[in-house]
């Protein structure tokens, strides 16, 4: 097995990457086992799709330090370990698919050569995987079956609702709060995905699994802005 | 014993914000660290009123004034030049009293963009995931405003002095002010440091921070060398303090609420004991860069740190001295 690539960040972080194609779920495995485990004076992970950025207080520790924990945890998981002790959660997040709600719709369906039926089955018949949560605990998910990758936006937008289900590659996302992106945006979710009244404020984690499935607006409004919970959860905590 | 004060806000600049030492193990869920953009100053200012180093205390941008309901110890560290007690001039980065009733005053300096003020006990405001900085991305805003009631419990009950116009204590304490009109920074090299010529001009040039900089990032108007190849970088993990090429003509350094992942090459990092710096700079301000290795980024640090816990020990022995309570959970 080739070791994994750690490069020392600045004085407070090492970056863990690279060491061939296993590398994806060996660097997840690893996250997952410093999640659980977190050495003396790591201070943050961050996940990126195929890399970890830990950061580290350096009156606690060194990057010396935290590069052999790496590399040991590296030499003694499988992946199957970390798998297990984390088996996810399913979602079945409930979508608008139009135009008002997916503005990108009609062009992602153009640019793929199909149309937007077509491509509104391609998303509800995939099942996600949640890679990592980015800003504002954005989940973001791999596993797209798109015929091609998904190209970003050429002019961001400004101000995307909170809810939006958003593409780009074969990945997807949704947006917690309203702000900009550069993803393409093809439908919203009426319920509520962070709250941060809430002791755990994001209700999908990475680990979880999500299908999406379509819904008119009618039960849509009906929906709005409950919380989402996992299949077979009712939500009890209302905020 | 303690008791419960009120501090009536009068005047909150044009933003002041709660700030502690930011949140730990929440850049998972993609919320970054956060907290005061000078660390040393806020440190400083909760360490002279006997508070921990990471307590809740004021984050101001302009002027700041209240008015407690019970004498109060309050310290002023950072951009403040001025500290008024009703009409007495008082000591910048010292532990003042200020009488019930009586108007404190900061007033800012144009030489810094951010004031720290702590009052001694467990300032009263919300939390998210652990601590009271905000997280405007979340709508968790944490601003501070005029008219606003801020509680404070405090184990403080008033210390008696003939007056205001002389130190209370004379102390150790780690002022850090630079002393030029060009501001000194510390990086260490980056995974895209060896793009030709790039090391070579961060450190001939002279730097200017322009308008559009904030707690995301420090964005430095000057000369930029971007990398030959064009090829996207897959996005990852970016460290506080990250010197980041992006495409136009800028160098972001990037704040403790920056987005934690990004794609742009990172031609250096600002070391830890200088990102305090940073936190003080105003559009206009001139910076240089100063390449150091990781061992001299380590003993400049612990020096900051040794200077910090003199200034404790001190603390501890003054206010033990003169039976003035300590709000620390150990030391």
């Amino acid at each position: 097995m080739t070791a994994l690539v750690t490069t020392p960040f600045g004085d407070a972080a090492v970056m863990i990457a690279g060491g061939g194609a296993d590398v994806r779920t060996r660097v997840r495995t690893l996250s997952r086992m410093l999640e659980r485990r977190t050495p003396h004076g790591v201070t943050d992970l961050v996940a990126g799709l195929d890399s970890l950025l830990v950061r580290f207080d350096p009156l606690r520790t060194t990057a010396e330090s935290v590069i052999d924990i790496v590399q040991l945890f590296d030499a003694t998981t499988t992946a199957d370990d970390a798998i297990e002790a984390t088996p996810g959660r399913t979602f079945t997040i409930p979508v608008v698919f139009d135009s008002g709600a997916g503005p990108d719709l009609e062009p992602v369906a153009a640019e793929l050569d199909t149309s937007v039926d077509e491509l509104v089955a391609t998303i509800t018949e995939t099942t996600f995987d949640v890679v990592l949560l980015a800003a504002g605990m954005a989940p973001m998910m791999e596993g797209g079956q798109f015929v091609r990758p998904v190209r970003r936006a050429a002019q961001p937008r400004t101000n995307v609702p909170p809810g939006s289900i958003m593409v780009a590659g074969q990945n997807a996302i949704i947006q917690p709060f309203p702000g900009p992106t550069g993803w393409r945006v093809v439908g919203r979710t009426p319920h509520t995905i962070v709250d941060i009244a809430r002791t755990a404020a994001a209700a999908v984690l990475p680990g979880d699994r999500v299908r999406y499935v379509a819904i008119d607006r009618a039960d849509a409004q009906h929906r709005d802005g409950t919380f989402l919970t996992p299949d077979g959860v009712v939500d009890e905590v209302r905020s | 014993m303690s008791r419960t004060v009120r501090l009536d806000v009068v005047d909150a600049g044009w933003l002041t914000t709660y700030q502690d030492s930011g949140r730990r193990g929440t850049e998972r869920l993609g919320v970054p660290t956060g907290g005061s953009a000078d660390q040393h100053a806020a440190s400083v200012a909760n360490i002279l009123v006997g508070n921990d180093r990471n307590a809740a205390l004021f984050e101001v941008m302009g002027e700041f004034s209240f008015v407690p309901s019970e004498d109060v110890l309050v310290a002023a560290t950072g951009a403040v030049r001025t500290v008024l007690v009703g009409d007495y001039v008082v000591d910048v980065w010292a532990p003042v009293v200020v009488p019930a009733g009586v108007e404190i005053r900061f007033l800012p300096s144009t030489e810094g963009a951010r004031s720290y003020v702590a009052v001694a006990g467990r300032v009263h405001a919300e939390t998210f995931l652990g601590s009271v900085a905000p997280d405007a991305r979340m709508g968790f805003a944490q601003q501070v405003s005029h008219g606003d009631a801020v509680s404070v419990t405090t184990g403080f009950s008033g210390f008696r002095q003939p007056h205001f116009d002389h130190a209370l204590f004379r102390l150790p304490v780690p002022m850090r002010r630079q002393s030029n009109d060009v501001w000194s920074v510390d990086l260490v090299a980056g995974p895209d440091a060896a793009i030709p010529g790039v090391r070579e001009w961060i450190t001939a040039s002279e730097y200017r921070v322009t308008e559009r900089s904030n707690a995301v990032g420090v964005r430095l108007d000057g000369p930029v060398v971007h990398p030959a190849d064009d090829t996207e970088i897959v996005s990852h993990g970016v460290p506080v303090g990250a010197v980041e090429v992006p495409h136009g003509d800028e160098l972001i350094v990037l704040g403790r609420y920056r987005t934690v992942t990004a794609g742009y090459p990172i031609v250096g990092f600002v070391t830890t004991a200088t990102q305090p710096v940073l936190g003080q700079v105003t559009p206009g301000r001139a910076v240089r860069f100063r390449w150091v290795d990781t061992e001299y980024a380590r003993r400049s640090l612990w020096e900051l740190e040794a200077s910090l816990q003199v200034l404790e020990d001190s603390v501890a022995d003054v206010f033990g001295a003169v039976d003035l309570p300590l709000h620390r959970r150990c030391g």
